[in-house]
């Protein structure tokens, strides 16, 4: 510790060179701030999908009868099964679609992210033309409990009309992304009475089983029960699902941790060339620090820390601009994918990219100042 | 012209001497090969997913849909409906008189993809009896064109090639049985390759359907457009959009075009403003070595313009040469690898537009690092400069 002001003011000998050198690894741990976010997004998105989860959809579009929900609550290692029909609709403007999906309660059972009180779910009950909505569409639209809500929509009710109105009976917010529900609920029973056609119909059944392992297994007993109806199934689990719809972000995302490997191998020349033009012009400076009784490993150590103290400052600097550039950035992306706030873990292996490239980019200078001879470097003037 | 003489001849001094500067010079090549690289090949997906996209689309093509369907599998065009439009004006016509138009069923059937296993769907387009004449960029390569009135489809080529199960002779399961793949076409790369097409009226049956999806018509000419919209507007029997399938594709790629250009500007400027400062500090550190022999110069009579333009033209050659090996590598590396974005399957493509994009980019960066440098070279004070040594 007592060397400090020594690293410092061999740090800040050429103000203009440090500053620059510690602007360009800034802005490296920047770009690894919201690369990491962008990650830890995705990971999310996978992780928010679950294994033991599984949608039994229409193979061909044709919609399944409601009586398929018995039917398949008696394969083996079912738990629940819940129906659900939906509804394309929007709210004043057509081009901001939104899905109305009428459930009945065993939709809360399967998706327990849902953060629904068992006070909203007997208002939901009582109420035929209620609805339950995220706080997404609360904030979007400033709705509040008690608003009648009109949604125009393609489906005609009994009377013919489009425009289907429902009374909002809670809010709810989902924990896997807390405050981006966009959930629009309602009552299936209502739905199906109130549409001209389609009676009895189901547009997705969710599934809980038991065992997670057995997921593949079971979706295919669940469609055997089908393959020879008018309406196929094809039935898998929500993970595979979030697989297959996140594959292409995927991809640019596996391309980003290339781009994180270029960069950081781009700073390497960065740091090491200015740590090597640093020590060329104090070699005198570090023949004086020997002859005064430093030893050869204690300079090599100075130059290391000298490097050391560079990267861990830009590493803190650029973290700590990364989570302010965070929300800039979120709305542009957001979507594609969740960017999300960097976590400690993203800063431990920031911290560790910044001891690597500091290590890397010193060990050639140091080495060099190690070996440094007293007397040829003095006598270099 | 003394000037010019001067500018070169101080130019070239300074480019000389760069070997001895190689290790501050290679920061610059490699900081900026590293930034074009990064921006070209991002960027190449958008513009590979896009070319596909709009080589889909022509101008004298439109598409109906009904009114506010922001997508065709939302669009529901009925028997009257088709044959209303298929009777408005401004429409193309084939040799024996008929309108070119094609009332399209569609439906989705699930692929497996072959490198990942994922299984994705597919678009399987019935089109009608002028569907071909209607989309002339389609060409057959292989087996034969299907049969109406049969279980027969024919598939693109990408989506052959990415998904499994697709080869002329395989099975495709639907609600009425299976299809027999009987060919596969090529169009442009377009995206109609990642679809299977059929005939519509089989398919409808098979999915037991009445109505169709949407309809795609041939105008005349392409500015027969606003004629041709007007009267299906007028139509009270009609409540449809009618849109250039152009602007259509455009739209729905919209979303993914965003994200792509996004993340690529965004990557890109950031690792453009480290390379900035990389330039900086090698430029600025070349003229600290050279301040001796640039004080020199000066007393031999160069002017500080000539001083100014040395430093300039380093920064720029080095940029120069480090955009172009971070441009050819991008080329190198990703210039017509398949990728697929769902089924769509489409080529990155790095342009010579996109090469040019980068490598000015990179060259815009070089200036400004090497101006702040070059202003404080020209200013070097004789004096102090030679005293120091």
């Amino acid at each position: 510790m007592k060397f400090l002001p020594l690293l410092w003011a061999g740090l800040w000998r050429k103000p203009t060179r440090t500053t620059l050198t510690l602007l360009s690894i800034v802005v490296a741990f920047i770009l690894f701030g919201i690369l990491s976010g962008i990650d830890a997004g995705f990971a999310q998105a996978l992780e928010a999908s679950r294994l033991d989860r599984l949608f039994t959809d229409p193979r061909f579009g044709a919609p399944m009868n409601i009586s398929y929900a018995d039917q398949i609550a008696r394969v083996p290692g079912v738990a629940v099964v819940a129906p659900r029909r939906g509804m394309g609709g929007y709210y004043r403007d057509p081009k901001e679609g939104m899905g109305v999906i009428g459930i009945d309660e065993r939709f809360f059972l399967l998706r327990p992210e849902i953060t629904i009180t068992k006070a909203q779910l007997a208002t939901l009950r009582k109420t035929r033309t209620g609805a339950v909505v995220g706080v997404y569409l609360q904030n979007k639209y400033g709705w509040k409990v008690g608003d009648k809500i009109p949604l125009q929509t393609e489906t005609p009710q009994v009377n013919g009309n489009k425009t289907w109105t429902f009374d909002i009976v809670g809010i709810v917010d989902d924990a896997n992304y807390p405050g981006q529900a966009g959930w629009f609920l309602v009552n299936y029973a209502y739905l199906d009475e109130g549409s001209a056609s389609g009676k009895g119909t189901i547009d997705r059944f969710l599934v809980r089983i038991k065992d997670a392992d057995r997921a593949a297994q079971i979706g295919r007993q669940i469609d055997r029960l089908f393959a020879n109806s008018a309406a196929p199934t094809r039935t898998s689990s929500e993970k595979s699902r979030s697989q297959a719809g996140l594959q292409f972000i995927g991809d640019v995302n596996i391309f980003t941790h290339a781009i994180v490997g270029a960069v950081f191998f781009m700073l390497l020349f960065v740091t090491g060339n200015t740590m090597l033009q640093s020590i060329r012009e104090r070699v005198p400076e570090f023949a004086v620090l020997k002859t005064s009784g430093f030893t050869d490993n204690a300079v090599l150590w100075l130059v290391i820390a000298e490097s050391l103290l560079l990267c861990l400052m830009a590493a803190v600097l650029g973290l700590v601009l990364a989570k302010v550039a965070i929300p800039i950035t979120r709305p542009a992306i957001e979507d594609y994918v969740t960017l999300l706030q960097t976590g400690w873990a993203d800063t431990l292996r920031g911290f560790g990219l910044a001891l690597v490239v500091a290590l890397i980019s010193s060990l050639y200078p140091a080495w060099q100042v190690r070996r440094l001879s007293i007397v040829t470097a003095l006598s270099r003037r | 012209m003394n000037a010019v003489r001067q500018i070169v001849a101080v130019t070239i001094i300074g480019l000389r001497a760069i070997p001895q500067r190689l290790g501050a010079s290679l920061v610059v090549i490699v900081g900026m090969a590293g930034v074009v690289a990064v921006t070209i090949s991002i960027l190449s997906m958008a513009t590979g997913f896009m070319h596909t996209i709009r080589s889909s689309g022509r101008a004298d093509r439109v598409i109906v849909l009904s009114r506010n369907a922001q997508y065709e599998f939302a669009s529901s065009i009925t028997r009257e409906n088709a044959l209303a439009i298929a009777d408005a004006p401004g429409l193309g016509r084939a040799a024996d008189g008929k309108p070119i138009v094609s009332a399209e069923a569609l439906t989705a059937i699930l692929v497996t993809k072959k490198s990942n296993g994922l299984d994705f769907y597919m678009v399987l387009r019935g089109i009608g009896p002028e569907g071909l004449a209607l989309r002339p960029e389609i060409k057959l390569t292989r087996g034969r064109m299907f049969r109406p009135a049969t279980h027969e489809l024919i598939v693109g080529k990408s989506a052959q090639s990415e998904f499994e199960g697709l080869e002329v002779g395989d099975k495709v399961s639907l609600p009425d049985g299976d299809w027999t793949v009987t060919g596969s076409f090529e169009s442009g790369g377009s995206g109609t390759e990642s679809e299977l097409l059929s005939d519509s009226e089989t398919l409808l049956s098979g999915l037991r359907a009445n109505a169709f999806k949407s309809m795609t018509v041939m105008l005349a000419r392409p500015d027969d457009f606003e004629r041709f919209k007007a009267a299906l507007s007028t139509n009270p029997a009609l409540v449809v959009d009618t849109l250039h399938e152009t602007d259509y594709l455009a739209n729905q790629a919209k979303q993914l075009n965003g994200f792509l250009t996004v993340v690529a500007y965004l990557v890109g400027g950031i690792m453009g403003l480290g390379a900035l400062f990389g330039a900086l500090n090698t430029l600025y550190s070349a003229v600290s070595t050279r301040s001796v022999e640039i004080a020199t110069l000066r007393v031999f009579g160069f002017g500080a313009a000539a001083i100014l333009t040395s430093v300039l033209a380093e920064a720029l050659l080095l940029s120069l040469l480090g955009a172009a090996i971070g441009a050819f590598a991008a080329w190198a590396a990703f210039n017509g690898n398949l990728h697929s974005a769902g089924s769509l399957v489409f080529r990155l493509t790095v342009t010579p537009a996109l090469m040019g994009e980068g490598i000015g980019l990179a060259c815009g960066l070089g200036l400004l690092g090497g101006l702040l440098p070059a202003l404080r070279a020209a200013r070097v004070p004789v004096a102090v400069a030679l005293r120091a040594s």
